[in-house]
């Protein structure tokens, strides 16, 4: 009896996913980029890929639509999406990765697609296994690595790669969806709330309908007051308390704060580390001792990265704060 | 001691079963629904603490329906080459006692080394899938990350802390048939301090009651301070007022507790011990240090980095102190109890956004930052999808 037995369909439930376009006709920017995925599909044929832009700029669409135009209906018996992040090991490289590239595609597609999602979050050690892999299985598969920062992506690999640089949506383009999105879905938006959403999304098509789906949910007429209420709770505000709490030298309530999140939300230690970076520059404070913590963040990230557990490094972290709180 | 009175004395039945009957019944179903090829998983896993009855409950089902038991257990090397000899050959051949069957076991999974064992997991999961025979997996926690892949293809069986007023109806039971006249009380206390775990009673029982006809309430009460954790203090102690790095270390290795647990300990309580800012900044800067190195030494089986996280835990632990040692009561690691009580839970939580990742196109990491904090809202608001009450709705409950 597993939970998606009782679940909605993802894809009709979550706007993301069920506007997200199908085909690379769909698209409605990045121009350049589809023109020439498109002769790609004409040609069925196409190299390996390295599609790297900011979030919620389409590159994991951009490679499903490329599937699905190639591939059709069937797309998903060649067609594998891997997140680094997730599976970011070498092991994942040496079975998985491996094991999907090294067989022949089925039915009359010309070769199967592996995408490799966030694969600036693969470690150098991954990399270079996937290195002789995108060689050796060149006539059976094409690999699409979609990523932030190109840079954290070795060079072998890179230039191994076709490059398209995704850019942010430009704002026209943002506003059409949205405002297509809010007729399919029957939402009145004001021009305001749509100002807002620009503003608040910043290019990032998934943060935009994710913060309209939201504010749809609270009320029928989305308007900007409400769209900035929704962008201050998301941005986890306990983790601000957190903050506040241990600048004022109660370390053990920051502390349970912390704890209670982890359980709550299922954080990592790395997830906190990031979002209380995220709230330090709108603190309340002097500036030097934002300077201080932003200090202390970066050497937590670390040693997290290291391997120290989120238990232990989070305490000394909260207690570091305190400290430098107390102008220590 | 004589023959283990857990074994003298085991339940010979289904029906004799104290504690955990439901989950042996629904063990023999599935073994049945096995048999006739009707189960709808390859395998049935039984999950629960040590003394609940999962290895009893095996053993009864296959004496119940005259199979041939196949074990292998955390005493067997459990290699890929040992898996394949000993469980291999038996999934393919029929009995050679003459039984009905065979049944084949996998006991104390958890004990399962990734060194020693090199193999075994992927030489078990290749069995569940060819055997033709039954396949039965314990394991005391199902949701160590090793066992992920298991979890999807086995059928689980829970098996709970059994609770003190069943355990002491068992030992009644058991004093009777050893001839001790045992004071309820006595049953009580005994039963208390097992938490759960059957085996351990028994053991206690056989321990305090073997050869003497008179069980009284006083003979228990002498036998039970908890000396580890009086010890565990004094270990504290020794550590937080050390002067020298030496003399903590020395004070760490008089723990009857294994190095994790002392380092939890010393976690738990370096905020008891220090209440000005920078000395328990500092504590906890050098206890972040060890923390990295006993995470190298774990993943990487460096055990000779040991020593430096020691040093570095208590030694900074001592040191952080600017002046005198102060009497400070030390406190058991509550955190780690919260942290274990809920790992189930979380467990299921992660499942859910596994799940959720695939069908979004995203990692986990982002369904948990950029999409949950949003269905939250929409959930709030009554109209979103359930996606986290979903997991507990189970069987129309």
């Amino acid at each position: 009896m597993s939970a998606s037995g009782v679940r909605p369909e993802i894809r009709e439930v979550m706007w993301t996913e069920k506007y997200r376009p199908k085909t690379l006709d769909e698209i409605v920017n990045q121009e350049e980029i589809v023109e020439r995925l498109k002769r790609f599909v004409k040609e069925r044929s196409m190299p390996h890929c390295l599609f790297a832009g900011p979030p919620g700029t389409g590159k994991t669409t951009a490679a499903l639509a490329l599937a699905m135009d190639l591939f059709g209906k069937e797309y998903h018996k060649n067609y594998l999406e891997l997140n680094a992040s997730d599976e970011r090991g070498i092991d994942v490289i040496r079975t998985t990765v491996k094991d999907f590239a090294r067989t022949v595609s089925m039915g009359d597609a010309p070769f199967k697609i592996l995408v490799l999602d966030e694969s600036d979050n693969m470690t150098t050690e991954a990399q270079q296994a996937l290195r002789r892999t995108m060689e050796m299985y060149t006539s059976t598969c094409r690999f699409i690595l979609a990523c932030n920062y190109y840079t954290k992506i070795i060079e072998p690999i890179q230039s191994r790669c076709a490059f398209f640089r995704f850019t942010p949506l430009k704002p026209e383009d943002v506003k059409a969806r949205v405002k297509y999105i809010c007729d399919m879905e029957g939402v009145e938006i004001t021009p305001e709330g749509l100002e807002a959403l620009v503003y608040i999304g910043g290019g990032d098509l998934r943060k935009v309908i994710n913060t309209l789906q939201a504010a749809a949910a609270i009320g029928s007429k989305v308007d900007d007051k409400v769209i900035y209420k929704i962008a201050g709770r998301v941005s986890p505000k306990e983790l601000r308390l957190v903050l506040e709490k241990a600048l004022g030298g109660d370390f053990s309530s920051a502390r349970n704060e912390v704890m209670r999140l982890i359980m709550e939300y299922g954080l990592s230690g790395l997830d906190v580390v990031k979002q209380i970076h995220r709230e330090v520059l709108w603190l309340d404070v002097d500036e030097r001792l934002k300077l201080k913590i932003i200090d202390l963040l970066g050497e937590t990230e670390y040693r997290l990265l290291e391997g120290g557990s989120d238990e232990v490094q989070l305490n000394a972290l909260i207690a570091k704060i305190a400290m430098v709180g107390r102008g220590g | 001691m004589g023959i283990p009175w857990s074994e003298r004395y085991r339940p010979k039945t289904l029906q004799e079963l104290v504690g955990n009957y439901d989950s042996a019944e629904e063990l023999m179903k599935w073994v049945k629904e096995s048999m006739a090829g009707r189960a709808e998983k390859k395998a049935a896993l039984l999950c629960g603490p040590p003394g609940t009855g999962k290895t009893l409950s095996v053993n009864l089902v296959a004496e119940a329906l005259d199979l041939e038991l196949i074990e292998m257990n955390a005493s067997d090397f459990r290699t890929e080459e040992a898996v394949e000899r000993v469980a291999g050959g038996a999934t393919l051949q029929s009995s050679l006692l003459g039984k009905r069957g065979k049944l084949i076991f996998f006991d104390e999974l958890d004990g399962i080394s990734g060194r020693e064992d090199r193999g075994g997991l992927g030489a078990i999961m290749r069995i569940i899938n060819v055997s033709k025979y039954p396949v039965v997996l314990a394991v005391n926690d199902p949701w160590d990350p090793r066992f992920r892949q298991l979890r999807e293809i086995c059928h689980m069986i829970k098996f709970n802390r059994i609770r003190t007023p069943s355990i002491v109806v068992r030992l009644r039971r058991i004093a009777q048939l050893a001839g001790v006249n045992a004071e309820d009380e006595a049953l009580r206390k005994i039963a208390e301090a097992a938490n759960g775990d059957m085996r351990a009673a028994v053991n206690d029982l056989q321990m305090l009651a073997e050869g003497r006809s008179v069980l009284r309430a006083v003979d228990v009460g002498r036998l039970y301070p908890r000396t580890q954790e009086m010890g565990i203090f004094d270990v504290m102690k020794g550590i937080f007022s050390a002067r020298t790095i030496l003399e903590a270390r020395a004070a760490a290795e008089g723990a009857s507790v294994d190095l994790d647990m002392l380092l939890q300990w010393i976690n738990e309580n370096i905020p008891n011990q220090y209440t000005d800012p920078k000395e328990r900044a500092e504590a906890y800067d050098w206890f972040s240090r060890a923390d990295i190195f006993m995470n190298r030494v774990k993943r990487r089986q460096m055990w000779d980095l040991i020593s430096y996280a020691v040093e570095l835990a208590t030694g900074g632990a001592a040191l952080a102190r600017r002046g005198p040692y102060r009497f400070t009561k030390y406190s058991f690691p509550k955190r780690i109890g919260i942290l274990s009580q809920t790992k189930e839970m979380r467990g299921k939580l992660m499942e859910e956004y596994v799940e959720l990742a695939k069908e979004l196109h995203a990692s986990v990491k982002k369904v948990k930052t950029e999409y949950i904090p949003y269905i939250e809202i929409m959930e709030e608001a009554g109209k979103g999808p359930i996606f986290r009450s979903a997991g507990s709705k189970e069987s129309g409950g």
